[in-house]
C-alpha cells in the first residue's frame, strides 16, 4: 500500500470482501425483467430506422434506385451516404474510429452499414423496403485470409490510405516505415537482440494462432432518440435517447449540444465487455427523429453484431535460454489482422509495449507485427485477453519446461524479474503466494507429456500460466455524497454494465461509515459526475478509492452539522411548511470542536466517552453535501510501466482429459489462484472469473469465424451457428482469492479485469496430454487429425 | 384467419392482434408493454425470451401470437409479481447469478418451470433444465446454486411449492 495512503489503512471490514453477497441495487430489476435496455424501449408514434448492411466483403455502391422502395406503403424515407446532414456526422467515441467515414459508399466488410438507410412505420416495412432497393454494387478486392492478404502481389484492399497504426502515446506513426501492399510494419526492439541469440545456449522455435473471437453483447444494440422542448423554458429542444447508455459526451459533440441537454433514463448497458463504442444504430436516431419530428427507433439484428473482441494473429517464436530455462532472447513475429477501417490497435500494436516480457528477466526483445489491412470485421475498442497477448510467454515457458523435465512453475518464478523493478533480482512475494495456493487447490502433480492417463484410459494433461493483476485507474474521478433526510445519497450514472462496480462503490461508503449497504441510497442518474468508466476493474478499483475520499470529506462535514445542530436544533416554524420533515433530537455535542468527535459504526459519538453520541441518520435535518474530485494512484496504462512493477500477480490452472479414440478434449478443471490486493464484491469478482474463464473456453473449444473464401463473407453470423459456451459445456473453476493489500486501488485492491482471459491454455493442456499440437479451437476433428488419425 | 386473439398473460384474460408474422415475443413487446422476455438470437438458441405457455417454457420469438389462442401465458414480470417466486428472485440477486442482466429473466423464468414441475431439483436437474439458454457473460456456474437454494427455501416455507 505504498502509494494509496491513508485510502489503504483499514483493517476489520463489516461490508467490503465478505463472504454474504448484499443484494444489489440493480440485481433486482435485471432479475424481474424490469431492468430496459435500448432494443426493449417503445414510444407511441415511433418510427423506424433500419441500414443497408453489405452483403459482400469488400464493394462499393455505385448508385441505387429507391423507386420500388419508396412506392411501398408505410415507408417515410430513404436516406442516402450524400444526405448533408448524414456527411456532417462525425464518430465521436474513440479517435480511432474517424478513420471510417460515419456512412459512405463503401463497405470493407460483410455486414457493414452502407450507403442507405430507410425509415417507416415499423420494422417489417423497414426490411421489405431494403430488399426492394436497386443497387448497383461494384465489387472490390477482398482480403479475409491474412496470410494470403501480407504476400506481394495480393490485391490491395485499401488503397491510398496509408494511415499507420498507432496507440496512445505508447507508439507513434513516426518512423514507421511506408506501408507495403496491405500491410505495415512495425519494430520494437530492447537490447542487442542480435547477440542474445549468438550466445543461446538453446533455442526454441514455436508458431500460435490467435483465435478471434467475436464481440459479447447479448442485447441487440438499439436506441430509441425523440426530441422534447425543455419543460420550463421551452425553449431548445432537448435530446432524449435510450439505448446509447454512456455516451452523452460522444453524442454532444456529434450533434453539437450541451451535455446537459442530453437525458437518458435507462443505465443498463448490456454485456459491452471492454467494447464500448457506440455503433451506428445508437447515434443515427437523433438526427432522424429531429428531422422527422417523431421517436425514432433503430436496432441491429443479431447477424450484424458479429464483430471481434479480439482479432486474428499468427505468431512465431524463438526463444533462446539457459540450460537451467532462464529466457535470454526473445523474438516474436506476429501476423495480425488490422480489421476494417475504424478498428482499434488493440489486438495488435497496442499489445508492443503491454505484453508479459517486461514480467521477466529477459533484456533482449524483438517484436516485429505485420499488421494487414483486411475486410474481416471490425474491433471496436479493446480485446479479452487484457493486458494483452500473454500466451505466448505461457506456451514458450511451457516448451522449455518439457526440454528441461521440469515444472513450468519452476520456470516461471526463474524468469519473472523482482516485485520493484525489471532490475530487482528478489522473487515476487505475491506469485509465490498464488503458486502455494494454486498448487494446493490442484493438488498439482506435473508431469511430461503423454506421461499421464486416466483410470477411463483418456489422456491427462495440464497448464499452468501467471499474469500480472494490473493496477488499474486511468481517469479523474468525481464524486458526490448528499446526506438528505437522513439517508446517505450516492448519484451515479453508473453505466450499469453488471452488478459490480456501483455497488462496490456503495459498500464501500457504507465500510466508511459503518452503516448497513442497504442503508446507502444508490441513486441512478444519468447526469450525475460519479461515472465507472471503463467497467469492470477500472470502473471498480479507481472511482471506489476517490469515493472513499469522499466519506472522509463527509465525516467531516457531519461532525460539523452534529456540533451545528446541537447548538442550534432545528424546529418546526410551521406544522405546514415542516410536513413530514424529522427534528432529530440533538446529540451531546455543544460547546464542541470537530477535532473532539468521531464518525464510525454508523454513529457519531466523543471519542472521549464513545457511549455518548448519535445515530448517523440523526444528526442534523440539513442538508449536506460533500464532494471530491482528484486523480487515484494512476494505473500501469497512466504510469506507461506495464510488467515492470509485479506487485500483485495471479495463476491459472487447466486441467484435460483428452480422447484419443473420439478426439474429444474435456476441461476436467480451471483453478485460479489470483491476489487481487482486495476484495470488494466477493460475488462478483468470482462471476467475472468465471466469465474469463468462459471466454477462454470458448475460443480455444467452440468459437471461430468462417469467411467464405471466395466472396470474403463471414458465414457463421447466428446464434446456432456461432456456438459459445453453454451450462452443460462449462468446467468446474475452483477459486483460490488472495489478499496482500498490495495494489493502488482502495484498500490496496487491484483490478481483476479480464486478464485471466486466455487463448492457449487449452491448448497446451492437450499437448501435454497427448504430444500433439492443435490450432484453436480444438474441436474433435482437429485433434484427430493431429494425432494422425483423422 | 381471425384478426384479434384472447389469451391469458399473468393471469389476466387479454386481446391480442393476431397479425400472421407476428411472435409472440413482439406482440408483449410492442402491444403489452412487457419488455423481460428479451431478444438475443432471434431463432430458438438462446432461450433469452422465454416465456411459459400452459406450464411449459417456450420460446416467445419463435411461437406466432395467432398460435396462442386461449394460452396461459406466464411472463417473468408475473412471475416476479407473484410472493411466491420471491425466493426465486432473492437467490438469484444473493447468488449474483448474472453479470449484465440481460439473460437473466430468461433464465429465471426456465428455472421456475423447473421448480414447478421438480420442486426437489438436483444440480445436474438444474443444468439440464437451462441448457437452452444462453448467457453471454458466462454466469453459468451461479444458476444451480441460486435455483438449489430457492427450492430449498420455498419447501422450507411450508406450502411454497407443494401447498
Ligand atoms: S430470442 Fe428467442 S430463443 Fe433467442
Ligand atoms: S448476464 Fe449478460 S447475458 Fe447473461
Amino acid at each position: 500500500m505504498a502509494d494509496i495512503g491513508a485510502n489503504g489503512d483499514r483493517e476489520n471490514f463489516k461490508v467490503v470482501g465478505g463472504q454474504g453477497n448484499p443484494p444489489g441495487v440493480v440485481s433486482y430489476a435485471m432479475a424481474t425483467g424490469l431492468a430496459k435496455y435500448g432494443v426493449d424501449y417503445v414510444l407511441p408514434n415511433m418510427l423506424h430506422a433500419k441500414f443497408l448492411h453489405s452483403p459482400y466483403a469488400n464493394a462499393k455502391v455505385a448508385g441505387i434506385n429507391d423507386a420500388k422502395a419508396r412506392a411501398l406503403s408505410g415507408v417515410v424515407d430513404i436516406l442516402t451516404w450524400e444526405d448533408e446532414d448524414i456527411r456532417d456526422l462525425v464518430p465521436r467515441c474513440f479517435d480511432f474510429l474517424s478513420d471510417r467515414p460515419w456512412l459512405d459508399n463503401i463497405a470493407d466488410r460483410s455486414g457493414a452499414e452502407v450507403a442507405a438507410i430507410v425509415v417507416a412505420e415499423d420494422e417489417e416495412t423497414c426490411e421489405e423496403a431494403l430488399r426492394l432497393l436497386e443497387i448497383e454494387w461494384e465489387m472490390l478486392p477482398h482480403v479475409t485470409d491474412l496470410r494470403e492478404g501480407n504476400k506481394l502481389g495480393a490485391p490491395v484492399v485499401r488503397p491510398g490510405e496509408d494511415a499507420k497504426p498507432t496507440f496512445w502515446n505508447y507508439l507513434s506513426a513516426e518512423g514507421q516505415p511506408p506501408k507495403r501492399g496491405n500491410t505495415y510494419t512495425v519494430v520494437d526492439i530492447r537490447g542487442d537482440v542480435c547477440e542474445a541469440f549468438g550466445e543461446a545456449e538453446n533455442l526454441i522455435e514455436y508458431d500460435l494462432r490467435l483465435p478471434p473471437f467475436a464481440t459479447r453483447s447479448p442485447n441487440p444494440l438499439a436506441s430509441v432518440a425523440w426530441w422534447e422542448k425543455h419543460p420550463y423554458t421551452g425553449e431548445e429542444p432537448n435530446l432524449y435517447i435510450e439505448g446509447s447508455v454512456r455516451w452523452r459526451d460522444a453524442l454532444s459533440l456529434t450533434y453539437k449540444m450541451p451535455m446537459e441537454k442530453i437525458y437518458m433514463e435507462g443505465l443498463f448497458m448490456g454485456g459491452k465487455y471492454c467494447d464500448w463504442s457506440l455503433r451506428r444504430c445508437q447515434e443515427v436516431t437523433p438526427l432522424l427523429a429531429k428531422r422527422y419530428g417523431r421517436p425514432v427507433r433503430c436496432a441491429d439484428r443479431r447477424e450484424h453484431m458479429y464483430d471481434f473482441l479480439m482479432n486474428e494473429r499468427f505468431i512465431q517464436m524463438k526463444v533462446a535460454f539457459t540450460k537451467d530455462g532462464l529466457i535470454t532472447a526473445i523474438d516474436d513475429y506476429s501476423l495480425c489482422d488490422k480489421g476494417g477501417r475504424g478498428s482499434a490497435p488493440f489486438g495488435h500494436v497496442g499489445d508492443l509495449s503491454q505484453g508479459p516480457y517486461k514480467t521477466t528477466k529477459c533484456k533482449s526483445v524483438r517484436q516485429k507485427m505485420e499488421v494487414v489491412d483486411s475486410n474481416r470485421g471490425v474491433m471496436w475498442l479493446s480485446g479479452q485477453h487484457c493486458p494483452f497477448n500473454w500466451d505466448t510467454i505461457t506456451t514458450g515457458i511451457y516448451i522449455i519446461a518439457e526440454q528441461l523435465g521440469k515444472d513450468p512453475i519452476d520456470i516461471a518464478r526463474l524468469n519473472l524479474h523482482g516485485p520493484t523493478s525489471p532490475d530487482d533480482t528478489n522473487p515476487v512475494p505475491s506469485f509465490d503466494k498464488c503458486v502455494e495456493a494454486g498448487k494446493k487447490l490442484m493438488d498439482w502433480n506435473w508431469h511430461p507429456s503423454g506421461a499421464k492417463q486416466l483410470e477411463d484410459g483418456r489422456m491427462h494433461g495440464a497448464c499452468f500460466r501467471y499474469q500480472m493483476t494490473p493496477r488499474h485507474s486511468m481517469k479523474e474521478r468525481h464524486s458526490k455524497l448528499e446526506y438528505r433526510d437522513g439517508v446517505v445519497h450516492m448519484p451515479s450514472r453508473g453505466p450499469i454494465i453488471g452488478t459490480y462496480a456501483v455497488e462496490a462503490n456503495a459498500m464501500v461508503v457504507a465500510e466508511e461509515l459503518g452503516i448497513p449497504y442497504e442503508d446507502v441510497s444508490i441513486d441512478f442518474d444519468a447526469v450525475a459526475a460519479h461515472c465507472i468508466y471503463g467497467g469492470g476493474s477500472d470502473g471498480t478499483v479507481g472511482p471506489a478509492w476517490a469515493m472513499k475520499e469522499c466519506v472522509q470529506i463527509l465525516k467531516e462535514l457531519l461532525k460539523e452539522a452534529a456540533i451545528d445542530y446541537a447548538e442550534n436544533p432545528g424546529k418546526p416554524n410551521s406544522s405546514f411548511h415542516n410536513v413530514g420533515q424529522h427534528f432529530p433530537t440533538p446529540g451531546p455535542f455543544r460547546g464542541c470542536g470537530p477535532e473532539e468527535l468521531e464518525v464510525a459504526d454508523g454513529r457519531v459519538f466523543l471519542k472521549s466517552e464513545p457511549s455518548k453520541g448519535i445515530l448517523i441518520s440523526e444528526v442534523t435535518h440539513k442538508n449536506i453535501v460533500a464532494t471530491h474530485s482528484a486523480w487515484p494512484p494512476p494505473g500501469v496504462w497512466v504510469t506507461g510501466n506495464m510488467g515492470e512493477i509485479l506487485d500483485l500477480m495471479n495463476t491459472e490452472y487447466c486441467e484435460v482429459a483428452v480422447d484419443a479414440e473420439t478426439g474429444e478434449v474435456e476441461i476436467l478443471r480451471f483453478g485460479i489462484a489470483a491476489d487481487v490486493g482486495k476484495i470488494l464484491r466477493r460475488t462478483s469478482l468470482e462471476s467475472q472469473i468465471d466469465q474469463a474463464v468462459f471466454f477462454s473456453q470458448g475460443c480455444q473449444q467452440f468459437e471461430d469465424m468462417f469467411y467464405d473464401p471466395k466472396t470474403g463473407v463471414l458465414l457463421n453470423t447466428n446464434m446456432a451457428d456461432y456456438k459459445v459456451p453453454g451450462m452443460l459445456d462449462v468446467p468446474i473453476v475452483e477459486k483460490s482469492i488472495l489478499e496482500t493489500r498490495a495494489g493502488n486501488g482502495v484498500y490496496g485492491a487491484n483490478g481483476m479485469s479480464h486478464c485471466i482471459t486466455n487463448t492457449n491454455m487449452l491448448i497446451i493442456a492437450i499437448h501435454n496430454a497427448a504430444g500433439v499440437w492443435v490450432e484453436p479451437p480444438a474441436t474433435p476433428d482437429k485433434v484427430l487429425k493431429a494425432l494422425g488419425k483423422a | 384467419m381471425p384478426e384479434t386473439i384472447e389469451l391469458n398473460i399473468n393471469g389476466i384474460a387479454k386481446q391480442l392482434d393476431a397479425a400472421p408474422n407476428r411472435t409472440l415475443h413482439d406482440a408483449l413487446q410492442y402491444q403489452m408493454g412487457l419488455t423481460g422476455a428479451k431478444h438475443m438470437c432471434d431463432r430458438g438458441a438462446c432461450g433469452s425470451c422465454t416465456v411459459i405457455m400452459d406450464g411449459r417454457p417456450v420460446l416467445s420469438c419463435s411461437i406466432l401470437v395467432c398460435e396462442c389462442e386461449g394460452k396461459a401465458i406466464e411472463t417473468i414480470e408475473g412471475i416476479a409479481a407473484d410472493p411466491k417466486w420471491k425466493p426465486l428472485v432473492d437467490a438469484y440477486c444473493k447468488w449474483d447469478a448474472m453479470q449484465c442482466g440481460y439473460c437473466t429473466p430468461g433464465f429465471l423464468t426456465t428455472a421456475k418451470a423447473l421448480i414447478d414441475r421438480s420442486p426437489n431439483p438436483s444440480e445436474q436437474d438444474c443444468r439440464e433444465a437451462l441448457a437452452g439458454n444462453i448467457c453471454m457473460c458466462g454466469t453459468y456456474p451461479r444458476h444451480a446454486t441460486a435455483i438449489l437454494e430457492a427450492a430449498r427455501n420455498m419447501n422450507s416455507e411450508g406450502g411454497g411449492l407443494n401447498g
